[in-house]
């Protein structure tokens, strides 16, 4: 930093440095037009692509929000200590914030664009926070405080990063620099200014080998490992979408253990079978995804046959378009030509004649593309309804057994810690219990109620997933449908929209055209 | 099958039973007349064979002679032909041991000689049967309804050049044995026209367009959502009036069919009286191997393959292949459509060795096999008689010869109001191959399109079709010219000329594929263009100048129509599609892509400011110059100032087309002043690989060492050229007066003579100087020679006798150069006279 630059006051970036940097920026010459029709005009700050702020003493980045188009911003050689403000320049590309007071690098996650960043010469110690710029092609951060080599491993996440600069940092002065750079970015081309030595990287990978094989092996078991979770997440989405997520196995059973405190007692009672409910669980899990399949191609058919009919009514309408302009340009130009009001006259009968025709056929054509896919969203609506009804009422019949299955074990349950009541009650148990589980034999009634409410919670458990499988299919059903009339809706005012307005134009440019020809 | 014959006859008889006799004698002499050289007189050899006959002692041993085994299988085969004629009486005589050339009978399968040629045309069927068709000359049977005495052998007719259909037939049927094509030679009886080689009833096969109609419109199958189609509005009663017309325009249509085969039949020739009679031999070749999907006819004459029903072939008397012999003993009443060729089947067909399965496996026996000896024995154990090798030697066919195909490089085939003529590569100046001429008529005599192939021309053109009718000319060109040409299409208009040339664009740097040109406009059309331009269409109006439509160049340009495809990194309602310069009107319309769901393409028209200084331009621009149509009304206007930058770059745009437009119309002419300086002119490549067009090669090579020769020659005169230091010490120049030249002589004399003095001197100071040692060497050896050793005297001795023998050279070589130099010194005066530089002032 200049120490004339610190005796001057910092300033914060304001609306009035901004209107001075974007007018000066903007087209100058005085030969160029383009410059007196911006400066009438005025310059729009979200056209504004490039904008340079240097040498203006500037402490804190402020008021760029507008700037949504920016895709190169000079802030080099002011005061700045803190990156901050720039969030909504998501389009930025090169970003210059060099010979700052920078200390911590931040503030850069949302400009994913971002291919060339520079840092020179700040106060920086440490290299991070910039997971998200995967792009970055060019990073300059020379002449900082990095003291550490092991900064260079953050480095090695963007893959398509070919020139790095760090001279003039604490840690140059390492004998093994070069080469461990060399050795752990194999796709750097240019590091200080220069081109990557070859000698240095072999020496390097040589010399690096065990470390850089961990770090790769870390790094593929890191990948290996989203891959993993990501498939997970997605067979579940799958699950959930046929709505049977979960009953793939014992979850259902487990969940009805976790909320059940006396059942886990009751579960060393001796000669206790588990309960089987697994296999009915795999049944409907079975079901569920049959059913998907099933729901998945009737709606990917349907869809399919709907943009069939949409784009072959577009194709309809825009060949009639085509036509229409090709004929309309030339009454245009006769217009033009000609003079005699009579013959004007006629042409322009014939022109409002041939437009409104064009109105009226593209609304045919509309209004029967609407009466078609009316037809066949009906015949959807009630195909799914058939189909989900089928689902549900198969399902709702296996529920039934699951209960029926909860009741004989609460009955066998019940039995069973009814013997062992006796049991204890005479003194003839063979094994030992945990004192929390005698508890529960003192007497009949204590026991009956544990029992009881194990079952009524088991029970419960059971209904909610019923009810829940049941309202998200209906729900779902129903906001299939509402969003297919909804869009059809929106396609159907846009196209109307559309033909009037190139109605409203036409008419305008006949004006126009008649107004020359009379003025 | 004889009696069928007859009665063939006779009812041909019956038909026309006035002046049947006439005809018949009228047949035989146009027969005569065809084939002059058929002698009808000579029974055994004919005249041709005669004058070719083989000289016996250049024949290997196999052509004059019978192996025990050939021996065994005459006699099998006379047995087998006694019993043949007893069974049936009536049936005609089988072609079973023929003579050869060198007058020895050989068994008809031991004839064919299976044999693969080492051209990679030869491996498929069409290849070998269209060679056979070119490469021999036909000789037609003699008398054409009896079997011909001789059959040579395949060496034999490829060395003359011609043959029987016989001898066509036994090639081919080798060649395609040798390519493991399970193929047999059928003896038999087919239509006049056949056997003859008359193709003038036949349409020429490569005008017979295969109506490939590709029925691949396959209708999606019918989705569950699919739309049901629009209600059909039309009008049922202008459908049937349309129906009616239509109805009309088939009746005509009925009517004309009717004349045109009214036509056809008056066509076509009058009935052969002797149907049924003609005896042919073709090629028959089985399903199973190589792939072959059914069995098929080849009728080696015209190399072209008939399915087995096929009505020119009216009869089967025998068929064989080099293994066996089989007799049909099926009825052919109806020519060959009934009948099967399941060999095995001993009802249908009578083997002459029995026992001997029929087994499509490749049929190149291999002599070296070790185990034929083993199998032999066994077969004789079975009592099995084998077919014994093949008498023939190898066949074989030159590289020269296989480029040459027609015995005398040319070879003209009459189809059906079509001719075609087949030339050798090389054969002619102009690289021509082929060419097909189409006639309007049925005697030849207008002709109605002409299409010429060529190969290795320069200029890579390879094909032209001239019709005469339209004027049109339309010419292909190979992948190689400078400016990527294809096809180059002609044609004359009432205004001028039309050209519509295609290029190989993936070759040219502006992607061009297409431009049609006439005298008032420029279509071009474009691909794989990266700014995605993909048509181009250019109007322009009348050249200034009185009455000069005639050249594009001087011509204004009034419209400019620019189409590009869509750029994908654009959004679509800022990608242009459509670019029109109204240069007339001073108008640029832009036209954008279709958004997604939209049918209305955002558009865009500028009106251009007319050339001002640049001071005052800025005060030219305003926002009423634009008019734009956006699809969207809420979407945000474009600024003036982007608006001002599109027109400026439009404008450049449009300085940049119109330099195009201008080289490529300068491009359509010095194409056309190529063309015609390529076709004024025109020259073959050839290959550098090409070893059979050796005479070219060898003409070059001589060129080559004539030249250095030449070049050598040149040299060497120009080193004893006495002249030339002296001219160059006078400058070199061009003409001499006559005291220069008369100085120039004396000169050079006297360098001559200072030369041959100083040499003379030369060698008499050695001499003087080597006598001189010599006499001081004695001197000191009668001085010394008592108290010497021996040594010393023999080195004195030795050195004695090298003294005198180099004193003796000495005095040889100045004696000579005496001699000689008076000579040496007139032989320049005398050259010096003769030179033509100085002749004239000298005699």
């Amino acid at each position: 930093p200049c120490p004339q630059q610190e005796m001057d006051i910092p300033h914060v970036i304001d609306e009035e440095m901004l209107q001075r940097a974007v007018e000066e920026q903007g087209p100058q010459d005085p030969e160029n037009p383009a410059a007196s029709i911006a400066k009438a005009e005025g310059i729009q700050r979200e056209h504004v692509r490039r904008l340079r702020l240097d040498f203006r003493k500037i402490l804190k980045i402020d008021h760029l929000w507008e700037f949504t188009c920016l895709t190169k911003l000079q802030l080099d050689n002011n005061v700045i200590n803190k990156i901050q403000g720039l969030e909504s320049l998501t389009n930025l590309v090169w970003l210059d914030l060099s010979f700052n007071h920078i200390e911590v690098i931040e503030g850069l996650n949302t400009l994913l664009k971002l291919e060339n960043l520079s840092l020179y010469n700040n106060r920086i110690s440490v290299i991070e926070n910039m997971d998200s710029l995967v792009h970055l092609q060019v990073v300059s951060l020379g002449n900082n405080l990095l003291s550490q080599l092991d900064n260079i491993v953050y480095l090695r996440k963007f893959e398509n990063l070919r020139t790095l600069n760090l001279a003039g940092n604490p840690f140059c002065k390492d004998e093994n620099y070069k080469a461990l750079i060399a050795a752990y970015l194999q796709g750097l081309v240019y590091l200080d200014y220069r081109l990557v030595d070859e000698a240095a990287r072999e020496t390097g990978l040589v010399r690096y080998q065990d470390a850089l094989e961990e770090l790769r092996h870390e790094e593929e078991e890191a990948t290996r490992a989203m891959e993993a979770k990501r498939r997970a997440e997605e067979e579940l989405q799958m699950h959930r979408e046929a709505f049977v997520e979960f009953l793939n196995g014992p979850y259902l059973f487990d969940s009805m253990y976790a909320g059940d405190p006396e059942a886990a007692k009751l579960a060393c009672l001796p000669g206790l079978n588990t309960l089987q409910q697994v296999v009915l669980c795999m049944q409907m899990f079975e079901l569920g995804l049959q059913q998907w399949e099933r729901r998945k191609a009737e709606v990917d058919c349907f869809f399919e046959c709907y943009q069939e009919a949409v784009a072959d009514n577009r194709k309809r309408g825009a060949q009639l378009v085509n036509d229409f302009q090709g004929s309309i340009r030339e009454t245009l130009a006769e217009m033009q030509h000609s003079t005699e009001p009579r013959v004007l006259e006629a042409q322009r009968n014939q022109f409002r004649e041939d437009l409104s025709q064009l109105c009226d056929t593209l609304l045919t054509v509309e209004l029967q593309l609407v009466n078609q896919l009316e037809d066949i969203i009906k015949e959807f609506e009630r195909n799914v309804s058939e189909m989900i009804g089928g689902f549900l009422e198969t399902l709702q019949g296996i529920y039934p057994f699951c209960r029926d299955l909860e009741n004989q074990h609460h009955e066998k349950l019940q039995e069973i810690a009814l013997a062992t009541l006796d049991r204890v009650a005479k003194g003839t148990m063979e094994q030992e219990m945990p004192d929390d589980v005698l508890a529960l034999f003192v007497d009949k009634d204590t026991l009956q109620s544990a029992v009881g409410a194990s079952h009524d919670i088991h029970l419960l458990r059971i209904d909610n997933r019923e009810d829940e499988l049941v309202t998200r299919v209906n729900k779902w059903v129903t906001e299939l449908m509402k969003t297919i009339q909804n869009d059809e809706v929106k396609r159907n005012r846009k196209r109307m929209a559309e033909i009037f307005h190139y109605a409203d134009y036409m008419k305008e440019q006949m004006r126009e055209t008649l107004d020359q020809e009379t003025g | 099958m004889e009696d069928q014959q007859k009665e063939r006859i006779l009812e041909a008889e019956e038909e026309d039973d006035q002046g049947s006799e006439r005809s018949v004698v009228e047949e035989l002499q146009e027969l005569e007349e065809t084939h002059p050289e058929a002698d009808a007189s000579s029974a055994h050899s004919p005249l041709w064979v005669r004058a070719l006959q083989p000289d016996p002692l250049c024949c290997p041993a196999s052509y004059k002679k019978h192996s025990p085994q050939e021996r065994h299988l005459l006699k099998m085969a006379h047995n087998f032909h006694c019993q043949y004629a007893h069974l049936y009486p009536i049936r005609k005589h089988l072609l079973l041991y023929p003579l050869n050339e060198c007058g020895v009978q050989k068994f008809v399968s031991t004839t064919l000689q299976p044999t693969l040629l080492p051209y990679p045309e030869l491996y498929t069927w069409d290849g070998c049967s269209s060679l056979v068709s070119d490469f021999l000359a036909l000789l037609p049977l003699d008398p054409p309804f009896d079997l011909p005495t001789h059959l040579y052998s395949p060496t034999w007719v490829l060395k003359t050049r011609r043959g029987s259909c016989f001898d066509f037939a036994t090639l081919l049927c080798s060649l395609l044995l040798g390519a493991g094509y399970d193929a047999y030679c059928v003896s038999g009886y087919a239509v006049k026209e056949t056997c003859l080689l008359n193709q003038s009833c036949q349409e020429c096969p490569l005008l017979v367009i295969q109506d490939k109609e590709k029925m691949s419109e396959q209708k999606t199958p019918l989705k569950k959502y699919s739309v049901k189609p629009r209600r059909d509005l039309s009008s049922r009663f202008r459908e049937q009036q349309q129906s009616q017309r239509q109805a009309g325009v088939q009746a005509a249509v009925a009517g004309r069919q009717q004349d045109e085969q009214r036509l056809q039949e008056s066509e076509r020739p009058p009935v052969d009286r002797f149907i049924g009679h003609w005896v042919h031999c073709w090629v028959l070749v089985l399903s199973g191997s190589r792939e072959v999907p059914e069995n098929f006819f080849i009728d080696p004459l015209t190399g072209r393959s008939y399915p087995t029903t096929d009505k020119r072939f009216l009869g089967v008397e025998s068929i064989w292949n080099h293994q066996n012999y089989w007799v049909n003993i099926q009825e052919c009443r109806s020519g060959c459509v009934e009948m099967t060729f399941d060999l095995g089947n001993a009802v249908k067909w009578e083997s002459l060795l029995c026992c001997l399965p029929v087994q499509p496996q490749l049929l190149l026996p291999d002599p070296k096999d070790p185990e034929d000896e083993y199998s032999d024995e066994e077969e004789e154990d079975l009592k099995v008689f084998e077919m014994p090798p093949s008498w023939v030697k190898r066949i074989e066919i030159s590289q020269q010869d296989m480029e040459m195909r027609c015995p005398t490089g040319v070879k003209v085939i009459q189809y059906h109001k079509a001719k075609l003529e087949k030339v050798a590569p090389y054969l002619l100046k102009d690289g021509l191959v082929m060419r097909l001429t189409t006639y309007k008529d049925l005697d030849c005599t207008e002709s109605d399109t002409v299409k010429e192939w060529f190969q290795h021309r320069q200029d890579y053109l390879e094909e032209r079709e001239l019709n005469r009718i339209t004027n049109v000319t339309l010419e292909r060109f190979g992948p190689g010219r400078s400016q990527a040409l294809k096809t180059h299409r002609c044609a004359m208009l009432l205004q001028g000329m039309e050209h519509d040339m295609e290029f190989y664009s993936h070759s040219r740097v502006d992607g061009l594929a297409k431009r049609v040109e006439r005298p008032t406009e420029i279509t071009e059309s474009f691909e794989g263009r990266t700014d995605f331009l993909y048509h181009r269409h250019i109007i322009f109006g009348k050249a200034p100048g009185p009455g000069g439509t005639t050249s594009g160049e001087q011509c204004p340009i009034l419209k400019v129509v620019e189409r590009f495809g869509r750029d994908c990194s654009k959004p679509a309602g800022e990608d242009v599609a459509e670019r029109v310069f109204l240069t007339a009107e001073g108008l640029i319309r832009v036209t954008y892509h279709l958004e997604d769901d939209r049918i209305i393409p955002a558009q865009r028209s500028f009106a251009k400011f007319q050339e001002w200084p640049p001071s005052q331009r800025q005060q030219v621009f305003s926002p009423d110059m634009v008019s734009t149509f956006l699809v969207d009304p809420s979407e945000k206007p474009c600024t003036n100032q982007s608006l001002y930058n599109m027109l400026v770059s439009l404008m450049k745009e449009e300085d940049r087309v119109t330099q195009e437009i201008r080289s490529s119309s300068k491009e359509v002419r010095d194409i056309l002043a190529l063309r015609k300086k390529e076709e004024s002119n025109c020259e073959l490549r050839i290959s550098i690989y090409s070893t059979a067009w050796s005479e070219e090669a060898r003409r070059y090579r001589e060129e080559l060492e004539r030249v250095a020769n030449e070049e050598r020659l040149w040299k060497e005169r120009k080193g004893v050229d006495e002249l030339a230091p002296l001219l160059a010490k006078l400058g070199n120049p061009e003409h001499l007066t006559r005291e220069e030249a008369e100085q120039l002589r004396k000169e050079c004399l006297a360098s001559l003579k200072e030369q041959l003095v100083y040499r003379a001197n030369l060698i008499q100071e050695r001499f003087q100087k080597e006598t001189q040692q010599l006499r001081l060497k004695q001197q000191w050896y009668q001085q010394n020679q008592l108290s010497m050793t021996q040594e010393e005297k023999e080195a004195y001795m030795s050195y004695c006798s090298s003294a005198v023998l180099r004193i003796k050279a000495l005095k040889l070589r100045l004696g000579r150069h005496k001699d000689y130099a008076p000579q040496k010194y007139l032989m320049l005066d005398e050259k010096l006279r003769r030179d033509p530089r100085l002749s004239k002032h000298l005699c």
